[in-house]
């Protein structure tokens, strides 16, 4: 264990930990929310975790779940329109604190390395995370005004 | 197993996996499943099995849910055929 | 077979499996030890044919053969589930109604579509050196596709997605794999023997023999097989409907 494990591991615990509360109990316009918090704080995780076990290739761990994270908020977005236009969810509080700590573990990160190809995948991987979670959140939001159709 | 990472990750995927279970709607239980997707490709991570992990989240954080949303909304569509017919 | 006999028998084939777990996690060496017979013969295997990623060594090359299965299992899979969603004599297509996307939705789909699809190929293409491989890739790559009917709507997932294309692709990829592993017999070896082309220099590109070859060759079959997955499930879902009146 090193800092950067235990900062994980601390990640994990907590915030994984109660996006899993999150999305097992509550009304669906919370659940929805929690899915996104998930792979928001899961991937900071990630991240940490390559920089703790000394593995620049564990980020492509991260870019993954950066790029198909907000994809799966999107599914359920776009498949439970009706459901969530009757009772929307609104979790901006949430959304904007997950975003700010994906933001800041990237930056330490990208301070710990230095500059360099690593550095420029982190930035990458930070950006594509943040976007596209404020992105989901937005469509899970009324990002769907039609409804139901095709 | 003296290792903390390896301990909270696998609460995560017990709580997470019971949860699964235990939730008895469908989509709610899409929703479950891909946080314990997530739950199990840390899991995979910690116990440094990175491609194990980089497979869980590939098909767990986006193909899954759409496979089961689009299975839900078809058997949905079927019902409310079906009710809209019954008059005629 | 009554009820009370099935019982019995569901109880007798648990206990069994139940014992025998409980043996053979008895027997098991200590979590996190560091013995691993299995393991260190596996990386020595790996270097010495100069690929970096044990994992790619063992899924292409040492085992390949399992690997061969399993790719025949995902094409059975699919090929299954073509046969039983077709369209039916009592279904008709409607044509969905276009989508209602917000502006910033829609942008983001278009915007991350092809990083995704790149991420996917880097993915594949970089399976003999870091985590990830055909299988991972090919699923990223399929699945970004689809950000088309979630961003925008399924007419625009239809006009860049021949799935007749992707059924080629996918029994060509397979094709490929199996064509690839006979000619380690022609030349003289084994079915799938990693010893046709030169190892190459350790951790580039190209370095591993034919495992970069087939890796690809899985990363198209796994790829083609989910879009032609996906495009029956969505056909299904979003265009079929069962003629009223029957």
């Amino acid at each position: 264990m090193n800092g950067w494990t235990t900062a994980a591991t601390l990640t994990f615990a907590g915030g994984v930990g109660a996006t899993v509360w999150g999305v097992a109990t509550g009304p669906l316009r919370r659940r929805v929310v929690a899915q996104n918090l998930s792979s928001a704080l899961a991937c900071p995780g990630l991240l940490l975790l390559a920089q703790g076990y000394g593995r620049p290739a564990y980020v492509d761990l991260a870019l993954v779940l950066a790029l198909l994270g907000p994809v799966g908020t999107l599914v359920f977005a776009r498949l439970l329109a009706e459901e969530l236009a009757a009772d929307p969810p609104a979790s901006p509080w949430a959304t904007w604190c997950a975003a700010g700590f994906a933001a800041v573990v990237v930056l330490v990160l990208c301070a710990a390395t230095g500059p360099g190809r690593a550095m420029v995948k982190l930035l990458v991987t930070g950006a594509l995370l943040t976007g596209g979670n404020l992105v989901a959140s937005r469509a899970l939001a009324g990002g769907f005004p039609g409804g139901r159709r095709g | 197993m003296d290792d903390p990472a390896v301990v909270v990750a696998l609460l995560l995927v017990a709580a997470a996996a019971t949860t699964a279970v235990a939730v008895r709607d469908p989509v709610r239980q899409a929703l479950v499943l891909a946080v314990l997707g997530l739950a199990l490709a840390v899991l995979f991570t910690v116990l440094q099995a990175p491609d194990v992990a980089l497979s869980q989240l590939a098909v767990g954080s986006a193909l899954t849910p759409l496979l089961l949303l689009l299975s839900v909304r078809k058997v949905r569509r079927r019902q409310k055929q079906e009710t809209k017919g019954e008059p005629e | 077979m009554n009820r009370r006999v099935r019982l019995l028998m569901v109880l007798a084939g648990g206990a069994g499996l139940a014992a025998l777990l409980v043996a053979a996690c008895l027997d098991m060496p200590g979590f996190g030890g560091d013995r691993h017979p299995y393991g260190d013969r596996a990386v020595h295997e790996s270097l010495a044919r100069r690929t970096a990623n044990t994992i790619a060594s063992v899924n292409f090359d040492q085992r390949a053969f399992d690997t061969l299965g399993e790719m025949t299992i995902l094409f059975g899979a699919v090929l299954g589930t073509v046969v039983l969603l077709r369209q039916t004599r009592d279904e008709r297509r409607a044509a969905p109604r276009p989508e209602d996307v917000a502006p910033p939705v829609r942008r983001y789909a278009l915007a991350v579509l092809p990083v995704a699809v790149l991420t996917g190929l880097y993915v594949i293409a970089h399976g003999q050196l870091s985590p990830g491989g055909g299988f991972q890739g090919g699923v990223v790559a399929a699945t970004a596709l689809h950000l088309l009917y979630l961003g925008a709507d399924y007419r625009a997932l239809e006009r860049i997605r021949p799935v007749g294309l992707y059924e080629v692709g996918d029994a060509l990829a397979a094709s490929a794999y199996l064509v690839l592993g006979l000619a380690g017999v022609l030349a003289g070896t084994a079915f799938l023997a990693n010893t046709l082309l030169p190892y190459g220099t350790f951790n580039t590109l190209t370095s591993g023999g034919t495992v970069p070859l087939l890796n690809a060759a899985i990363g198209m079959e796994v790829a083609c097989a989910v879009v032609v997955l996906l495009a029956r499930f969505l056909d299904q879902a979003v265009e079929i409907e069962e003629e009223s009146g029957t």
